[in-house]
């Protein structure tokens, strides 16, 4: 889907230039009772806002408490002297979106008029605000937004009045960012918030900026972002464009595990022991199976490899069983290897084909166990098991990673679970229905509370499961239902011809699934999807009543009980409702957009 | 070439998060190394990624055995595990102001957490080497059970049914609370007040809580026509009081205290009555049960820091009572002879290293407890020999 590019050409043209007089007259006081809708609900979203300033701005909202606790409310405790941590990891990420932006050329072309129309409308929300803030409102801050909301409206209109055509001039959209950035940057670097932080058991606030260990590692990430962008698209018009993506995409399936990695490694990490068994043992699997995987995958080789595979599929049942019994020790990661290794065994027939493709297939099973074996070390060994004692991530660090890696977890997790509802085999179908069911029929917070506090007491003496992998696992089962019954639907919108037509070509099951079903069928999900993402990314405020320190309960619980804020509890929750909505509101515009760029390339 | 790009994103795509999900599910596999008869347990943190039925049938079958397992762990010593692990798991609130609390810096503070600090002083001679997990009262008790903290330090009320049913015990208190009401001056209340006075109030606390139960109990018994209004926490109760549609607010003693000095508005008068409280809270540290070492180690910790109240030794004295300078009791405890620590498994110099680092009880009082407004003179917690009711046995 990816590769559907839309030169801007083609999409609808953007609508003829209105005045803004005949759009107001021919919108919003087009009959009577039209104008009487418009004014009365003008009135009470005037009257809302004004209550909401009237909360910002009222006397006893002392927003020194979130001033105070930023660190708390984006970190919770995370040691200080590793934040370089958290900075790196997110500067990964910008790197990686940066580039992926370059590779697939995301960068959509907006109309001068558009641009103007937000600055002007932003301006005059701005003066709407300073109109009508309340009498608390302090006399700087009024001003304030008059300054700006003038200066916004003046701006627009000087660029629609100097641009000729404004309708038809397009900026990139990345300039547009470059723009966005600079303007957050400034505000960290000059504007006088103060700079509020914590010694010695009280808070302390000082007049000036903010201290340059936030605004610094900001104005990195924003120039890492565009400078990838830059750099991206300089190397694209060099190098063969597919390498650039392929590696991307490397990076996207990768990256998660090393950000984890990252920002969740002990600092108490045993590197010996890594080096002695982990390393080895992850080499030997990524290594070995992947040269058998070569050797299996020849077409004239798949009865070998149904038989070579049964074996291991046996051999790996005989392993867990052993374990049942305490006949031998052998690491857990070994079994669940052997397992994969068969079912990859049994997979070679499909995947079997010329020197290049038993490569490739060869290359991915390498990549898989390369991973695979990081992301056990890097969660699980013993040292970070210990990570369940103190919270160690918490804020909104802890909000993000568990969304994210929720999603990430539950997506193909709910493909498989869509796939086996819809599959004509009973066994699986009864399975994932009664999966589904029971996981959909209990609420969310019962999992949660299953698997953290439960769970514990099911495990025999001397096994842990830190806190955050107990509620990651439960959040995982949870959404990983709800997803399946989101793509269940979009695999009902996939026409019957289609799975004839693959079958008539010859396709495997598995193929047809993988590249004639599915895409189709995820295509059509991606409003459910991303509606899904959002809820789960608001609903991680659950993990607070199973222990996690999330955003909503430093805001609601930690800060109203610190000796300074006692019972101080709004401006906290302004502030973190701003956060999810910021969020939120992101991923909603992105899906748009998505949506846009996939739909353009189907015409039905 | 496009087409075999789309097939490796999603092939690795799904691969990859399955890694993730049995990378976070799939046990210990180094713990399973050593014993392999826990080894097939895993199983049930297995299950998410089997992605199958769930493992709800063979999971009841465990849920009965949990009791014996956490005594099979836990009675061999909880103090051996936690020297050979070098840091103490501490159970505290992390949202109770003045009894632990976290600051913005992250740090936690307050009485329970200067207890935290006392014990790992004792057991591992640094006050630092504590981790604190932030327990919510549904977890709290599930925590000491399953071992997940070697200590539960979370303003918890000692009671029959707590002490008796669940598999813990409790510690010397470390705090006397108790339910008391709090109303206007103006409304005619003084601190001399009566519950009686009540009569016709709006009484407000937070729902679901013992303090809801008194409250009713009480006013039934004396036959008090009230209104009881119920909010969801505390802060909503603060904030209804200030907003006066609340004549009366109730709960424990020490949270009316710091409320009335944080939040009492300019020009109006809380006042807390009555003199005596109208339900007893002691507060003290809970661990396993049947674990007579570690409660030794626990009980005795509390012990020093009220010995040394008594002979007046602060953590700048450590040293001269070491020498002998505040008698013999204090040089005894201190590890300067005899060394009776030595007995329960501590070092000689455990409840030196107590009072050195963390304090005696009257300056963990003045640390955390006296900032909210908590006054110790004549109340509960002064020392038996003011009045009060702390009464530690002696040192010999």
């Amino acid at each position: 889907m990816s590769e559907v590019t839309v030169p801007a050409a083609q999409r609808a043209p953007e609508a003829e230039s209105v005045s803004p007089g005949r759009w107001v007259r021919e919108n919003l006081f087009s009959s009577v009772s039209n104008a009487i809708q418009t004014m009365f609900f003008s009135l009470v979203l005037l009257g809302l806002l004004r209550w909401v300033l009237g909360q910002i701005f009222s006397e006893e909202a002392n927003w020194t408490s979130v001033a105070t606790n930023m660190r708390l409310l984006f970190t919770y405790n995370y040691p200080t002297e590793q934040f370089v941590r958290i900075w790196f990891a997110a500067g990964a990420l910008f790197l990686a979106v940066g580039a992926s932006f370059a590779a697939w050329n995301l960068n959509p072309m907006v109309t001068v008029r558009r641009v103007g129309v937000a600055l002007a409308g932003t301006g005059a929300v701005s003066l709407v605000v300073g109109l009508i803030a309340p009498d608390t409102t302090p006399s700087a801050v009024r001003t304030g937004f008059f300054v700006v909301g003038i200066g916004l409206v003046a701006l627009a209109l000087a660029v629609l009045k100097v641009v000729p055509e404004p309708h038809r001039r397009q900026i990139p959209f990345i300039g547009l960012l470059a723009g966005v950035a600079g303007v957050i940057c400034g505000v960290l670097w000059f504007f006088p918030f103060g700079d509020y932080g914590f010694a010695d058991g009280a808070p302390t606030a000082e007049s000036g900026t903010i201290d340059s260990s936030t605004s610094l590692p900001v104005t990195v990430m924003f120039l890492i972002m565009i400078g990838t962008y830059l750099a991206g698209r300089a190397l694209a018009r060099m190098i063969d464009l597919g390498w650039l993506r392929r590696t991307m995409i490397g990076w996207w399936v990768i990256g998660p595990a090393f950000i984890v990695f990252l920002v969740l490694r002990d600092p108490e990490f045993d590197w010996g022991y890594v080096l002695a068994v982990d390393v080895p043992m992850g080499a030997a699997f990524a290594l070995g199976g992947g040269a058998l995987l070569y050797l299996l995958a020849k077409p004239s080789r798949s009865e070998l490899a149904r038989v070579i595979g049964a074996l291991l599929v046996a051999l790996a049942l005989f392993h867990w069983v052993a374990a049942f019994f305490g006949w031998y020790p052998m690491l857990q990661k070994a079994r669940f290897s052997f397992a994969l290794i068969a079912v990859a065994a049994l997979l070679a027939p499909t995947f079997a084909g010329e020197r290049a493709a038993r490569l490739r297939f060869a290359g991915g099973w390498f990549g898989f166990m390369v991973l695979f074996h990081w992301l056990l070390t890097g969660i699980n060994t013993p040292s970070t098991l210990d990570i369940a004692a103190p919270p160690f991530l918490g804020g909104f660090v802890l909000t993000v990673s568990i969304a994210y890696y929720v999603m990430l977890a539950s997506f193909p997790l709910g493909v498989l679970l869509s796939l086996a509802r819809t599959s004509k085999m009973p066994i699986f179908r009864v399975l994932a229905t009664t999966y589904i069911e029971v996981v959909r029929g209990v609420p969310l917070i019962t999992v949660l509370f299953f698997f953290s506090i439960m769970l514990p007491l099911f495990l025999p003496g001397g096994m842990g499961i830190s806190d955050l992998a107990a509620v990651f696992a439960g959040y995982t089962v949870f959404s990983a239902a709800y997803m399946a019954e989101n793509i269940r639907g979009g695999l009902q919108s996939v026409r019957r011809g289609q799975y004839e037509a693959a079958d008539a070509l010859g396709l495997t099951t598995v193929q047809r699934t993988a590249f004639i079903v599915l895409p189709q069928a995820l295509r059509v999900s991606i409003p459910n999807l991303v509606g899904q993402a959002i809820a789960t990314f608001k609903e991680t405020s659950l993990i607070a009543i199973v222990g996690g320190f999330d955003l909503l309960r430093i805001a609601n619980s930690t800060i109203p009980n610190q000796p300074d804020f006692l019972g101080q509890k709004r401006p906290a929750l302004f502030f973190i409702s701003l956060v999810y909505f910021v969020v939120a509101y992101s991923m909603s515009r992105a899906s748009r957009n998505l949506e846009e760029r996939l739909q353009a390339g189907q015409a039905r | 070439m496009i087409r075999s790009t789309t097939r490796w994103q999603r092939t690795a795509g799904a691969l990859a998060a399955l890694a993730l999900v049995v990378g976070a599910c799939g046990g210990d596999d180094d713990t399973a190394a050593d014993e392999p008869a826990a080894a097939d347990e895993p199983a049930a943190a297995d299950e998410p990624a089997a992605a199958d039925e769930p493992a709800a049938a063979d999971e009841p079958a465990a849920a009965d055995e949990p009791a014996d397992e956490v005594e099979a762990t836990q009675g061999g010593g909880i103090l051996d595990a936690v020297k050979a692990r070098g840091v103490l798991n501490c159970g505290v609130s992390g949202a109770a102001v003045a009894f632990s609390y976290t600051d913005a810096d992250g740090s936690m503070n307050g009485i329970d957490a200067d207890y935290c600090r006392a014990v790992a002083a004792a057991v591992l001679g640094d006050a630092t080497a504590v981790e604190f997990t932030s327990l919510t009262a549904a977890e709290r008790f599930t925590a000491v059970q399953t071992g997940a903290v070697d200590v539960l330090m979370r303003n918890s009320t000692w009671t029959q049914s707590r002490d008796t049913e669940v598999g813990m015990d409790f510690g010397p208190t470390t705090y006397y609370d108790g339910q008391q009401l709090m109303g206007r001056a103006s409304d005619g209340f003084t601190s001399a007040s009566p519950v009686s006075d009540i009569d016709g109030a709006i009484v407000c606390t937070n729902a679901g809580t013992t303090t809801e139960t008194n409250i009713s109990e009480l006013a039934a018994e004396l036959g008090l026509a009230i209104t009881l209004n119920t909010f969801e926490d505390y802060d909503q109760v603060t904030d209804a009081f200030i907003a006066g549609t609340c004549d009366v607010i109730t709960t424990d003693g020490s949270g009316l205290v710091g409320r009335k000095a944080v939040q009492e508005p300019e020009g109006e008068t809380w006042v807390i009555f009555p003199a005596t409280p109208i339900s007893k809270e002691p507060l003290g540290p809970v661990y396993a049960q049947n674990d007579s070492q570690w409660a030794d180690v626990v009980n005795w910790t509390v012990y020093a820091t009220l010995i040394a109240d008594e002979n007046g030794v602060t953590s700048a004295d450590a040293d001269a009572a070491l020498a002998g300078d505040f008698g013999a009791e204090m040089q005894r405890l201190m590890g300067g002879e005899g060394e009776k620590q030595t007995f329960m498994g501590l070092d000689a110099d455990a409840f030196y290293n107590v009072v050195s680092q963390v304090g005696n009880y009257q300056e963990i009082w003045d640390a955390n407890l006296a900032p909210v407004g908590l006054v110790r003179e004549g109340s509960a917690n002064a020392l038996w020999t003011d009045g009060g009711l702390m009464y530690p046995p002696p040192a010999r």
